[in-house]
């Protein structure tokens, strides 16, 4: 696996997109981010869309999800190492303290130097930091529908969740992480040929923070309102779900500017 | 590398506690007023996401030496984002700079929060008897049908002084980035309403936010105390 993942890192920029996916901001957002202007097509699978039901969404009903390109790995130490060589800002101790808390790359060995296991998931960044690797990679975060769908593979079915095996395995996996040092590439391969979708670290989406919960105060009074607020998980899709539930409730405790130790980061892009 | 799991068991009530800060057009009064660094402005003080602990430093508590042209280090004015203002004019956000902002994100097709939260602006406008050192910056989330002419027409049918008011256009990924450094929550449905957070920012001429002040309709003495005791 970590042979893999050094392939994937070794891999000559010389694999042009025909186009620039998806990098949004007006002036790439959160700083100046120097484009890199090619994006290893390998490094990237392609996920067809299709529909699901969010576990919360403030809608009943299925989501639609376009096609898109997701990371086969979470970004790891050694490619965030390259990103704050290029953009001085996301360097440990040069970062202003508006886009990340005082986690940020806190177990790393120097600024520009992440010791430890180099195909492992960079952790500890922030979802400024988040946004702007990918920016700078010509790519941009996956929204929180693309990574519930893409994630709901197993290595066959593209809804392996159906299957409460399968639904099992992947909360055993996620009650289980192996830990910071893991190599990418080490938990399953989807169907999408997808890795470390569970099991591996928490992943930061686009729109962490958007409103994930229903909202049944809709026209009602306070008092409604509250009895919702009390009602809790009430609002989940599928109860037993609970590696979904998790999920959620974990992103819903971010803030922007949030690091931790458990938390990473891949990125998508639209199809070409 | 201890296991992380008991986080979100602890954490798990969470996302039913957000929504007491969120509501759709037509939703619950009672607001009451913030400190930016209280947990109670953000719930996420129960995770165990490292190192929450920090504060936007208040004036005179902390006058940081700034580089300059450079913000502080906590100031919103650190994102680089570009914008349109009413006028048709492109604005990069630090243009903001300078002076104290109170800060909405609303979306004009709001049939009623966003007009109570404009009114809540207002009535903090009138209280400072209309000074020219704070500013009033309205952001829409709805960059599709709020497009720069349809603000100028809101701005002049609500009588908004452009003196003092800015309204904001932008992109979805910029709209995105503001609403994550103000803390503030939405989301677009299906039938082209949004639930968002009913929250007004103040920030400081650093862009630095020091207070918010949260739900409609609120008693806005705590917000004019802090206004007024960063322009002096």
């Amino acid at each position: 696996m970590r042979a893999l993942a050094a392939l994937v890192l070794a891999l000559p920029l010389a694999l042009p997109l025909a186009a620039q996916a998806g990098g949004e901001g007006s002036g790439g957002g959160a700083g100046a981010i120097r484009a890199v202007p090619a994006v290893p097509v390998s490094a990237m699978a392609v996920v067809p869309g299709g529909s699901y039901t969010p576990l919360y969404s403030p809608e009943a009903g299925a989501v639609t999800v376009g096609s898109f390109r997701m990371d086969r790995h979470p970004v790891t130490r050694a490619d965030f190492a390259r990103f704050v060589a290029d953009n001085e800002r996301w360097r440990r101790g040069a970062v202003p303290a508006v886009f990340a808390d005082q986690g940020y790359l806190a177990d790393w060995r120097r600024d520009l130097e992440p010791g430890g296991e180099p195909a492992a998931p960079v952790t500890h960044v922030s979802w400024f930091a988040a946004r702007a690797y990918c920016a700078w990679a010509g790519k941009r975060l996956p929204t929180v529908d693309e990574w519930e769908f893409a994630a709901r593979a197993d290595e066959t079915r593209t809804d392996g969740l159906a299957d409460p095996a399968h639904k099992a395995r992947i909360l055993q996996l996620t009650m289980r992480r192996p830990g910071a040092g893991t190599p990418v590439g080490s938990v399953f391969r989807n169907r999408y040929g997808i890795h470390d979708m569970h099991g591996l670290v928490w992943e930061w989406v686009r729109d962490f923070n958007t409103v994930t919960a229903a909202d049944d105060s809709r026209g009602g009074d306070r008092k409604d309102a509250q009895l919702y607020c009390a009602a809790g998980a009430d609002g989940a899709t599928d109860r037993e779900d609970y590696a979904a539930f998790l999920r959620y409730a974990f992103r819903s405790t971010l803030k922007g500017r949030s690091t931790s130790g458990v938390l990473g980061f891949r990125c998508a892009a639209d199809v070409p | 590398m201890t296991m992380m799991v008991g986080v979100p068991l602890r954490t798990a009530w969470l996302p039913a506690v957000l929504l007491t800060a969120l509501t759709g057009c037509s939703a619950a009064d009672a607001g009451q007023g913030t400190p930016a660094d209280d947990p109670t402005a953000h719930p996420a003080h129960a995770a165990h996401i490292a190192h929450e602990a920090h504060a936007p430093h208040p004036h005179g508590v902390a006058d940081e030496v700034v580089a300059a042209g450079e913000p502080a280090d906590f100031s919103i004015y650190h994102a680089h984002s570009v914008w349109t203002d009413q006028h048709g004019e492109r604005r990069p956000l630090g243009s903001l700079s300078g002076r104290v902002q109170v800060v909405g994100m609303v979306y004009l097709s709001c049939a009623y929060a966003c007009p109570r939260m404009v009114l809540d602006m207002k009535r903090i406008e009138d209280e400072l008897s209309h000074r020219a050192d704070v500013g009033f910056v309205l952001v829409s989330i709805d960059p599709e049908r709020d497009s720069p002419a349809r603000l100028a027409e809101y701005a002049a049918g609500a009588g908004l002084d452009p003196d003092r008011w800015t309204l904001l256009h932008g992109d979805d990924g910029d709209i995105l980035e503001l609403a994550a450094l103000l803390g503030i929550q939405y989301r677009r449905m299906a039938n082209g309403e949004f639930i968002h957070s009913n929250l007004l920012t103040v920030l400081d001429a650093d862009g630095q936010v020091v207070f918010r002040q949260m739900g409609l309709g609120a008693n806005p003495a705590a917000t004019l105390g802090v206004v007024r005791s960063i322009t002096g």
